[in-house]
């Protein structure tokens, strides 16, 4: 059954609710749906999960982008509705036609609607008899035909991952809908004959997984962020296998070895200098305070908008080349005269070449085509005003669509968050985390030194305590600074380094402290759990992930991974996920600026600095308009 | 492309048609036929460059969350129909008051008012509106103000900050919305937290002045608590509920910046 369904502009004023379902939605559905999913431009996706402490929905909706409006359905997740979809566009069609923008209440719509409700249930009935007919199930109620049929129809969840996790969320609705006391089928979707041992097979896991199911719920009540519930759902029930899988191999202690007779080196390489010989050092340049203001402070000069306007005339010039004559004829027609309406088939073109060009900047695959989504559903039916081309329509959505994904969502102003955790008398602890080689160290010392420069106290800490050559690094960058640094050797365990630091910290009164971590691959499980000990042991105030400007599409699977495996071994119920990014290496690449956008896309998490060199003063924030520019040049 | 041919040949047969017809009229006539269409585009003109003194747009903005489309409609309609959610685009209408509309005798001048949302994503928009402006309301939610105060102080001090606001010495109105519940704080309060805020603000903020060039003005006055008295342009606090159309602070303030 329907919870609810909402008409609203998008404006924010609701038109319409259905006033026969009177149900008031627990928490705040809508409000939700708005801010995580239609302004993060994932309107392309297919629905939308929300969990509240006592419900757990899921919502639909589509646009009706001529006249500014939206229309969503909201609906317990565990009932698949089949005749949603239908509903909606229903609804849109004869909504469109009596509404009028001078009026506010629509009351006569409610018997229109009472009247498409029913004949959508009635139609989804058929379509669920005939599908009962063609299988012959033994003892099924019809609920579960409602849900296999609905799983058919694919509600996918908004999912990050590759097709493995939407496998693994399909399998976990299907056993929460057991538990929740429907004797549904077996919901195998491959075979149907062997309907009946999947049956018991299915019976089966599921008293394995109620374990798990209990603490999902346990999880889901804490109010977990939607797209970080999906994935914890999935890696609820890895996890299972996984620990009993690790339980035998953790008795094996690993030995070193041996490829020839020769008998092991048995001594350790460790060239560590003695922390005690400060005398030593003097032969080490000081740096000055003074190697000049870091980029963050100055201020960024970028092209002037007369750029963009030559970049308009080759690009148009080609466009009416390729089509044909009277393609070509007809469409500075219509710009002229403006379209009706802009159809999927229009837009297809324009869009395909937006892709195109954004993934030839480094946009990662995945998330180019959800932007294109998108900037679809958003444009869709919009009416064309007159000379405008289709192009630069969907040329104007996308833009305005970047820049308010790489618009931050909150503050970044780091220096009013280190004054606040001043007044409470704590440090301020900022942890950088990366995988291999993307410049942590760097760029930590990089920040270090815009901090100094803006009279904050820093200190550093070296838990990188795996890489040779890493607390020499950070001691040298210490020394010349002049900024005290914690460091406690190699072979430590790093969790433990950074709680003494901070204690450390606490004592001599600095006010920010930067803690150093070793680079780890997303898929190395035993560092990933590593990190995330650091992480709950010390509850950093900024956790921030490293992200070479290089990298192309694995981004999307670093930054997933990250979090995932964070919101996944984190002990308390909030977890602590990725607050913010450090793009590096900007100066390598010139224009192929799409790291940026698909690191911020998937997690979220705004970019707060931006390394574009290899000295002190090489840091920078980023400049959204700039980047959107070149992403579109 | 035998229909451009056709085209080409059309409008060249066109174009010479219509020199020929110019050719025709007499000089004198030509003359004063321009004559009269510059005297007709400078009149015009000069008459939008002197229209320019008073705007009549007032701005609300706020956080994501409240109250400003409710509001909205409350001062167009004097009704907040059946609520609103989250807004993803600016609202906006040029009308007069509604209570004006029953009690006002004689030319009122319609308000333009413009409701931008205040989700942080959205931010750019308010960049746009803020050199039209005449005033700008800034509504705060008075029920849950202090989990929301860091942000608050931070958007206000963007628009105190910001150049055409500071240029054009735009009065500011810090509305604090939602005071027909119980647990809403006052205006005093309210007021005293932001003054505070905003101080802090300026210590952190000035340390990244060299930065944002459109922000290197400092606010109020150098080694004292920041006060709104300390502003260039006029900020006052008002009460006001959406829901139960408690909105005459906010219409006087309006109406004393928007000239009738």
């Amino acid at each position: 059954m329907l919870e609810q369904l909402l008409i609203f502009t998008r404006g924010g004023l609701i038109l319409w609710t259905c006033k026969e379902i009177g149900n008031a939605l627990k928490g705040s559905p809508i409000d939700t749906l708005i801010r995580s999913c239609l302004l993060e431009e994932r309107s392309g996706a297919v629905s939308f999960n929300y969990d509240a402490p006592g419900a757990a929905y899921t919502l639909k909706w589509t646009f009706h982008n001529d006249l500014g409006l939206v229309f969503v359905a909201v609906y317990q997740r565990i009932l698949h509705l089949l005749y949603v979809d239908d509903l909606l566009s229903m609804v849109k069609q004869s909504f469109s036609e009596i509404y009028d923008p001078k009026r506010m209440s629509y009351d006569d719509f409610d018997e229109t609607f009472r009247q498409l409700r029913i004949e959508a249930e009635a139609r989804a009935e058929e379509l669920r008899k005939t599908k009962q007919v063609g299988k012959p199930v033994s003892s099924v109620k019809k609920q579960g035909q409602v849900s296999k049929a609905g799983l058919e129809g694919g509600n996918k969840r908004v999912s990050e991952g590759g097709s493995k996790k939407d496998d693994g969320d399909g399998n976990k609705a299907k056993v929460s809908t057991l538990t929740n006391g429907h004797s549904n089928g077996n919901h195998q979707m491959e075979d149907d004959s062997q309907e009946t041992d999947l049956a018991n097979g299915k019976e089966n896991t599921s008293c394995n997984v109620a374990v798990d199911l209990s603490k999902l719920q346990k999880l889901r009540s804490k109010g977990v962020r939607g797209r970080g519930g999906v994935r914890k759902t999935d890696s609820i029930g890895n996890k299972s296998s996984k620990v009993a899988a690790a339980e035998p191999a953790k008795k094996a202690t690993k030995k070193n070895r041996v490829w020839d007779d020769a008998a092991p080196k048995q001594s350790k390489l460790d060239f560590t200098d003695s922390v005690d010989d400060n005398g030593n050092n003097d032969h080490v340049d000081i740096v000055a305070a003074d190697q000049g203001e870091s980029m963050m402070d100055k201020e960024e000069v970028f092209s002037s908008d007369s750029e963009s306007e030559d970049d308009d005339e080759p690009g148009s010039d080609e466009k009416p080349a390729e089509a044909k004559k009277k393609g070509w004829f007809s469409s500075v027609f219509q710009s002229i005269t403006g379209k009706a309406n802009l159809e999927k088939t229009d837009l297809g073109p324009a869009l395909k070449a937006l892709k195109e060009r954004l993934m030839t900047k480094n946009v990662a695959e995945e998330i180019a085509e959800k932007l294109c989504e998108s900037v679809e559903a958003s444009l869709e039916g919009k009416k064309l005003s007159s000379f405008t081309r289709i192009s630069s329509t969907v040329q104007a959505a996308m833009e305005d669509a970047l820049v308010r994904i790489l618009t931050p969502r909150r503050s970044i102003d780091i220096l009013r968050d280190v004054h606040a955790a001043k007044e409470q008398r704590k440090p301020y602890v900022v942890v950088f985390v990366g995988v291999n080689g993307v410049g942590k160290s760097t760029n930590l010392a990089k920040v270090a030194y815009w901090l100094q420069q803006h009279k904050v106290s820093v200190m550093m800490a070296a838990c990188d305590t795996f890489r040779s050559g890493a607390v020499e690094q950070l001691r040298t960058h210490a020394r010349r600074l002049q900024i005290p640094i914690f460091e406690k050797g190699y072979e430590k365990d790093p969790a433990v380094v950074a709680k003494e630091a901070i204690q450390e910290a606490t004592r001599n009164g600095s006010d920010v402290v930067l803690v150093d971590t070793a680079g780890r691959m997303q898929d190395n499980e035993p560092l990933m759990r590593a990190l995330s000990k650091l992480i709950n042991l010390n509850q950093p105030d900024l956790v921030l992930f490293v992200g070479e400007a290089l990298v192309g599409n694995d981004a999307v699977d670093q930054l997933s991974k990250f979090n995932q495996k964070l919101s996944d071994l984190s002990t308390s119920g909030n977890p602590r996920l990725i607050d913010g990014i450090l793009l590096t290496k900007f100066d390598t690449i010139d224009d192929k600026v799409g790291a940026a956008l698909s690191m911020v896309y998937i997690s979220g998490s705004p970019v707060m600095f931006v390394g574009c060199g290899q000295s002190y003063t090489d840091l920078k924030k980023l400049n959204v308009k700039a980047i959107v520019k070149t992403l579109l040049k | 492309m035998d229909n451009l041919e056709d085209l080409k040949i059309v409008a060249e047969q066109w174009s010479k048609q219509g020199l020929e017809f110019v050719q025709k009229i007499p000089p004198p006539q030509l003359y004063t036929a321009i004559g009269v269409l510059l005297l007709a585009t400078i009149w015009l003109l000069s008459i939008r460059l002197f229209r320019r003194t008073k705007s009549n747009t007032v701005l609300l903005s706020g956080l994501s969350g409240s109250g400003k489309t409710v509001l909205f409609y409350q001062l167009r309609d004097g009704s907040s129909h059946q609520g609103a959610v989250t807004s993803m685009e600016p609202n906006e209408g040029t009308f007069v008051l509604h209570n004006e509309n029953n009690t006002k005798k004689g030319k009122v001048k319609p308000v333009h008012l413009i409701d931008v949302p205040g989700h942080s994503r959205l931010i750019s928009k308010l960049e746009e509106y803020l050199p039209r402006a005449a005033a700008v309301v800034f509504v705060v939610d008075a029920l849950e103000f202090l989990p929301n105060i860091r942000a608050a102080s931070e958007y206000l001090y963007d628009i105190l900050t910001n150049a055409s606001v500071i240029k054009n010495k735009t009065p500011v109105l810090l509305c604090c919305n939602k005071t027909d519940k119980v647990t809403a704080h006052t205006k005093e309060f309210i007021r005293k937290q932001m003054e505070k805020e905003i101080d802090k603000l300026r210590v952190s903020r000035s340390a990244i002045s060299t930065a944002d060039i459109a922000n290197d003005f400092t606010l109020g006055i150098e080694g004292e608590v920041f006060s709104f008295s300390h502003c260039h342009n006029k900020v006052t606090v008002a009460e006001a509920s959406g829901l139960t159309g408690e909105t005459d602070q906010v219409q006087e303030f309006i109406r004393e910046h928007v000239k009738p």
